[in-house]
């Protein structure tokens, strides 16, 4: 079962985050949203990214029910207060507070699980499979591939600058100035060398029409599929039920 | 769509996160992480600018925290609104990619806020939180706080964006621009 899941084609974790996201946001709380979180989690603990889900979770939730907490409990308190330490504070607010961020931890665990246990390329090929335009599969292909070089590119222009006396220091203003410094060669850089890979591009017929084969495929069984339709059908009745209710 | 602006767009991508480190590096309270999208959208037009700022957040969703899908009508709208201000000129300097930018940071503040009200409550873990509570400490209601606080923040950084791709634009060599088929900027 926890091998198959490792192995299960992305656009079914895709529909299946997708559904627990509905489930976060439509089924009232706290039902819809733990149900959500803890089936996010429990995926994510199957398949080998258990704590780095828990603690990208953690990372956007607690944050956010602190900020709100103090927004709506302290700084702004709505309903009937009460006074801690000489200060106004609703109590009224903490319920709210953990409702939002729970959904907000549920959405971001279900996501989370098919980011990090689904290697992009595969899901860019799952999706070509499913007819994603050669375009498309390019922008999204090489975006996920210039990345780091960009980011390897960002840290020597960073360096180069600082050896030839730039100050990066200072308040925000002259650390602001020192910003075109930096992005400028590092923008023209990027614009010349996309006219190199446009010729590139050209010169290996990407224009050209018809259907592209792929080196290696994705597996997408029966089964599968029909799972996808049924969850996708499902996250549809969800939203149509959450437009009624 | 031509094949120049097709092969810019990762690069551009990729620069709105290699950008986003520099200013991070450098603890900038701006973000400038939709420069590449910017700089895509002033060379190409409004359909490149969309499909690089969409590509932007799905790739940063994929790499970093799914949040960013969230946001992606704000890229999208940040896209087609610097590919139009491209059309009238607005990146020829930098006094009027200021007044683009401007523009710019009222209109993706604006799309924010509905997504910040509906998912984060009315307040994100940052900056622009900071200044929803100050701003509600000061008793406006959440909407007009989000509001302004979303504006306010996004309105300076677009402002930048904007100014920076204008200087770099009138820096880049005629024969580049001239392939996007475009005036030399600075003409």
């Amino acid at each position: 079962m926890i091998a198959r899941l490792r192995r299960i084609n992305p656009l079914t974790a895709v529909a299946a985050a997708v559904l627990l996201v509905a489930m976060a946001y439509v089924v009232p709380a706290p039902v819809g949203p733990l149900a959500a979180l803890a089936l996010s989690l429990m995926l994510a603990a199957m398949t080998g990214a258990g704590r780095r889900v828990a603690i990208l979770t953690a990372a956007v939730a607690v944050p956010t029910w602190g900020f709100l907490v103090v927004m709506n409990a302290l700084v702004a308190p709505e309903g009937e207060t009460i006074r801690v330490a000489g200060v106004a504070f609703a109590p009224g607010a903490l319920v709210p507070a953990a409702w939002i961020s729970l959904r907000l931890g549920a959405a971001v665990a279900a996501l989370g699980w098919v980011v990090m246990t689904t290697p992009p390329q595969r899901l860019v090929r799952a999706l070509a499979q499913r007819g994603l335009p050669a375009w498309s599969q390019y922008l999204l292909a090489a975006s996920l591939a210039a990345v780091p070089e960009a980011r390897r590119r960002a840290g020597e222009v960073l360096d180069a600058q600082r050896c030839r006396g730039l100050a990066v220091g200072g308040g925000p203003l002259a650390r602001l100035r020192a910003t075109l410094p930096l992005a400028g060669p590092l923008m023209v850089s990027l614009v010349t060398e996309a006219e190199r890979r446009a010729i590139a591009l050209d010169a290996r017929a990407f224009d050209a029409r018809g259907e592209r084969t792929s080196l290696t495929e994705v597996a997408d069984p029966d089964g599968e599929r029909m799972l996808r339709m049924v969850m996708w059908g499902a996250v549809v009745g969800l939203v149509l039920w959450g437009f009624v209710r | 769509m031509s094949t120049i602006a097709l092969a810019l767009i990762p690069r551009a991508v990729a620069l709105n996160l290699a950008i986003g480190a520099i200013v991070a590096a450098l603890k900038l309270p701006v973000y400038l992480d939709s420069i590449g999208t910017v700089l895509v959208a002033a060379l190409a037009g409004p359909l490149a600018g969309v499909i690089t700022g969409v590509t932007s957040n799905l790739v940063l969703g994929m790499l970093s925290s799914p949040i960013f899908i969230a946001f992606i009508p704000v890229t999208a709208v940040i896209g087609v609104t610097a590919g139009i201000a491209s059309r009238v000129g607005a990146f020829r300097s930098v006094p009027r990619a200021l007044v683009a930018g401007m523009v710019i940071g009222l209109l993706a503040g604006a799309t924010s806020v509905p997504i910040v009200l509906a998912l984060f409550g009315g307040v994100t873990a940052g900056g622009t939180g900071i200044v929803t509570i100050v701003l509600r400490a000061l008793d406006l209601p959440l909407a007009s706080a989000a509001l302004i606080a979303s504006v306010s923040v996004d309105v300076i950084d677009k402002m930048l964006s904007c100014a920076v791709v204008a200087a770099v634009l009138a820096r880049l060599p005629r024969r580049i621009g001239a392939r996007f088929g475009l005036p030399h900027p600075a003409a």
